[in-house]
Order: C-alpha cells, then structure tokens, then sequence
C-alpha cells in the first residue's frame, strides 16, 4: 500500500512540509471557515432579514455540506503526488473568490427575491452560491494535512485527531474573534483581508513546492552523477 | 469516601434549594409592575407579562433595568402610560391626514391600536418578526387586529422589500420604526440602505418616525444616517424618557418650526380629542439637534450597533 512506499521516501504523497507548519495551514484554514460563516449571517441579514432561523439556518446548513464535500474532495486529491501543489491552488482559489465577494453579494441576494424565492429557500440559495465554492475549498485541508502527517498506519487516528483538535480550536477563535470584535468593522474590508491573507497563504504553499521540487531534482541529478562516476572509477 | 458523598449530597441540596429559593423570588411581584401573569419564551425574547391592578406591563428581559416595551391600563385603554407611545404621534403634524400608516414592530400593540382608535378609516400595517407576539397583545393588552389593522409576521427589511416589488408599489403616508426596543438592536433596519428602501414605500409628503433612545452614540449615527438619506430630520426629545423620535419628511413634507408644531398639535387636538396633550408632544422639538460629526454613517457594510449603543453621551442633547 501506499504508506509502505511512503515509508521508504520518509514523506507521504508530494509532502515537503514540516508537521508545525502542517497543522498551522490547518488551524489558518479552520479560523477562516467559522469567520466567514459569522460573516455570511452578517452579509445575508440585510437582504433576508434576521430571522433567526432563517439566515443562520441557511448559512450553518449550507457550511455543513459545503465542508463535508470539501472533506471527500480533499480525501481524493490527498492520494495524488502532487497533493501540496493541489492545496496551495485551492487555497489561492478560495481566496480569488473571497476577494470578488463583495462584488457579487448584491446581484445574488437581489437575485434570489426576483427569481420569486422567498426568504428560506432565497437565503439558502445565496448562501450556496456565496460561500459554497470557498468552505468547500477550504474543506479540502484537513484530510490533506492528515494525509501528510501520517507515514504509518498505526498513526493515521492520532494524527487526525491532531488535525481536527488543532484547527477546530482555531474556528473556535475564529468565531468568537469575528462574532465579538469583527463584526464591529466593515464586513466588505473583512473579507477582502481574509481572501488576501488565503491568497498568500497558497502562494507561500506553492512556492515551497516550487523550491523543494528543484532541489530534489539536482539532488536527483546529483546521486545519478555520483552514481556514473562510481561505475566510471570501478 | 462516605465523607465525600456526604459533601456531594449536601452541595447538591443546597443548590436545588438556593435554586428554588431564587426562582421562587423571580415569580413574586416586582416592585411597580406587579404580578407576573405570563411568561413565555420565543425564538427573539423572553416575553414577561406584569399585571398591577388594571395596569399590563410588557418586558422582553427580567432585569429592572431593561426599558418597559408596551404599558397598558385595561380600565382606560386610551391613557398611554409610556411617554414614547405618545411622542409618536408627532407624525401627525407634519401629515395631518394620513390614508395609510405602517408601523414596523408590535410590542404589547399601543401605537397602532391608539393610531386606530382616533383614525377609524386609517389603513394600517404592522410588520412583527415574533409569531408569539400578537397572540400575547391580543391576550392581555387589549390589542385586536381587523381588515383596517392588519399584523404580518415578518421581519422589517423583509417586508419592505417585498411591499417595493409590489405594482405599484403601497406608499405610506406615516412610517414608525419602532423595532429597537429590546436590549438586542437589529442593525439590518438602521442602515442607510434600509433607509433607501424606505423612501421607496413613503409618500412624497409622508413622514417617518423612528424611535430611539438618545444617552447614547448611536443615537448621532442614526440621525446622521437619516440625514444622509433623507436630507432633512427633526427630534422630539422625550421629557421623563429616554426616548426620541427621529422625524425625517418626504420631499414635499414641511419641516416645522417649534410655533408652527405647536400650532398645529392644538388644531389636531381640537378635532381628535386626543386622551394626551398633543401641544406639550409638539414642545418637545428641538429644531436645532445636529449630530456629533465624528460617528460614521451607518450601513449594510458597516453598523456597529450594539456597540455605539454602550457608548453613553457625556453631553445630552
């Protein structure tokens, strides 16, 4: 299986990050998704109103299954080689789109009443359409991030319990943070700084990819030489 | 180990017994509001319901501190206990005739109810977001709906947004927002895109009403947000209240000096015999409130309401 080849690389599947960094990534991605879920009941109210269960429902509801897909997207793309290069473009995605929210907030709320949709079916409509592509990107994390961790099996459930503790504390922060303090500022400047902040976050991702893949590559060339020149003098 | 159970048991006693022994308190009279009669929890309060001889009292939290919503005298329905109730009849002096009326928030129904009460023919409409609201204003608080007073259960923005994509559209001659009383304050109906959509609903000589409190900042980032939108805003100045009654006219409305206020109350005041003094409501202008420059204006992007609202004033109005 994979974790016996694995094994004999040392890291799992296109992995060339260190665990602290790891579970970093983790715990930036889990504040950023409870953020914007506290932010998405912010951004929908004035267009589907307060209601409590309405636009919470809607928001939470359309998180929930937005993660779930992300996690068996994640789960997938976490078995490919190149499973880090995969995760700094989601994250740069998810960021793209967070920074082009506020553009399209408006036409997609407005939208949803003029289509004839009423305040549950509109609010849960715009919810999917707002916030479903990036918490699904964003999903995609931590299955990665156990992938990662794990070169043995026996290992696999304590590093997913790793992962899920450590950035589960963070949406915590994230929530609270966004719920208390946040939401005293502009909403649109909120999230333009969270998609920045994504977008560098994937950037920084890729480029170690980059960097990594060139040195093992000369390192590669290297032993091949060393190799040559071993047979040579022989 | 006995030791230890002994002391859990006697911890847990003690618990349930300052338990009921504080709940027991909580149910008894509260000073000034009397018995409770009624309590009952809905998704957006803690409905109390106070009883004192004939007087209801309505409250959405238990803590004496928390402003009364509603106060009704079930032997003489048409005295207004609260001073606020009565201020929002300024209204009327700048739209002495109005045809339609539309009040956002029911409480224990004292506005609309009175508003009906003396302007039989006036069509009005209440938008309440609490199902559990009118049922307890009908109960006890003398409140009673008909097909010239109509409650729709539905949140403010919500139903100004549906009557906008109405053809044509219901323009109402007095609008009074009155859906920040409780100690929570929806910013989604204070916001100058709320106030927009409301211009979209309001007769070019209408007017509408908001009530606020006025110890706080947010009361200056409210009337500077009426004034962005609607150009031009009065406030009555509750005399024994907290309260204050933003007043911004539609564009062909007057804007009333404090004579012409006053004037116009004692005309009103002959011809509706109103159970309150109309001219002392009208005395309570105060033409010349600007508000502190230094609050922002508020808006769907940016509405610190909650916390503008615990900024008290050093310097009232």
């Amino acid at each position: 299986m994979d974790y016996q080849s694995s094994n004999k690389t040392k890291w799992a599947n296109g992995r060339k990050l260190r665990a602290v960094e790891i579970i970093l990534i983790a715990c930036i991605c889990g504040w950023f998704v409870m953020e914007l879920e506290i932010l998405g009941i912010r951004v929908l109210a004035p267009y589907f109103g307060s209601a409590v269960y309405v636009v919470m429902g809607s928001v939470i509801g359309v998180f929930l299954l937005s993660l779930s897909a992300g996690y068996m997207l994640g789960g997938w793309l976490s078995r490919k080689a190149n499973s880090q290069r995969t995760l700094g473009i989601n994250l740069m995605a998810a960021g793209a789109w967070l920074c082009a929210m506020p553009f399209f907030t408006e036409p997609v709320c407005d939208g949803m009443f003029n289509v004839g949709f009423d305040e549950k079916w509109g609010s849960l409509l715009a919810a999917v359409v707002l916030f479903g592509v990036p918490t699904l990107l964003l999903g995609t994390v931590s299955p990665t991030a156990v992938r990662w961790l794990t070169t043995q099996a026996n290992d696999s459930g304590l590093n997913a319990g790793l992962v899920l503790a450590f950035s589960t504390v963070a949406s915590f922060a994230g929530c609270v943070v966004t719920a208390f303090y946040l939401v005293l500022l502009s909403v649109r400047r909120t999230i333009y700084v969270s998609g920045i902040a994504l977008l560098l976050l994937g950037v920084m991702i890729l480029l170690q990819t980059f960097i990594q893949n060139r040195q093992d590559k000369s390192r590669k060339a290297g032993e091949v030489e060393e190799a040559n020149n071993e047979k040579q003098d022989a | 180990m006995k030791n230890r159970m002994r002391k859990v048991i006697l911890t847990l006693v003690f618990c349930i017994t300052a338990f009921w022994q504080l709940s027991s308190v909580s149910a008894a009279s509260v000073p000034g509001l009397g018995q409770l009669i009624h309590q009952k929890n809905s998704l957006y309060h803690r409905i109390f319901v106070y009883k004192s001889g004939s007087v209801v009292s309505l409250k959405f939290d238990k803590r004496s501190a928390v402003q009364m919503q509603s106060q009704v005298n079930l032997s003489n329905l048409p005295e207004q206990k609260l001073e606020y109730t009565k201020l929002t009849f300024c209204g009327l002096l700048y739209k002495a005739q109005p045809q339609k009326m539309l009040v956002l928030g029911l409480g224990g129904g004292v506005i609309p109810r009175e508003m009906h009460y003396y302007f039989p023919a006036l069509d009005i409409d209440v938008a309440e977001i609490d199902p559990e609201i009118p049922p307890i204003a009908k109960q006890f608080f003398g409140f009673r709906d008909d097909d010239k007073l109509r409650v729709h259960i539905s949140d403010g923005r919500v139903f100004i947004k549906q009557q906008l994509r109405r053809d044509p559209v219901t323009k109402y001659d007095i609008i009074i927002l009155d859906a920040f009383n409780g100690e929570y304050i929806p910013f989604h109906l204070m916001t100058k895109e709320f106030l927009e959509e409301l211009k979209g609903v309001l007769a070019e000589d209408g007017v509408v009403i908001a009530n606020v409190f006025y110890d706080n900042r947010l009361f200056d980032a409210e009337l500077k947000t009426f004034l962005t939108v609607f150009g031009r805003c009065q406030v009555f100045l509750g005399a024994n209240s907290g309260n204050a009654m933003l007043a911004a006219p539609g564009p062909t409305a007057p804007m009333l000096t404090f004579k012409e206020a006053v004037d116009r109350a004692s005309v009103l005041q002959r011809q509706h015999g109103f159970a309150f003094d109309m001219p002392t409501v009208a005395r309570r202008l105060r033409p010349d409130i600007l508000p502190d420059q230094r609050v922002k204006v508020l808006t769907d992007d940016r509405a610190p309401v909650n916390w503008l609202r615990t900024q008290k004033k050093r310097k009232l109005p």
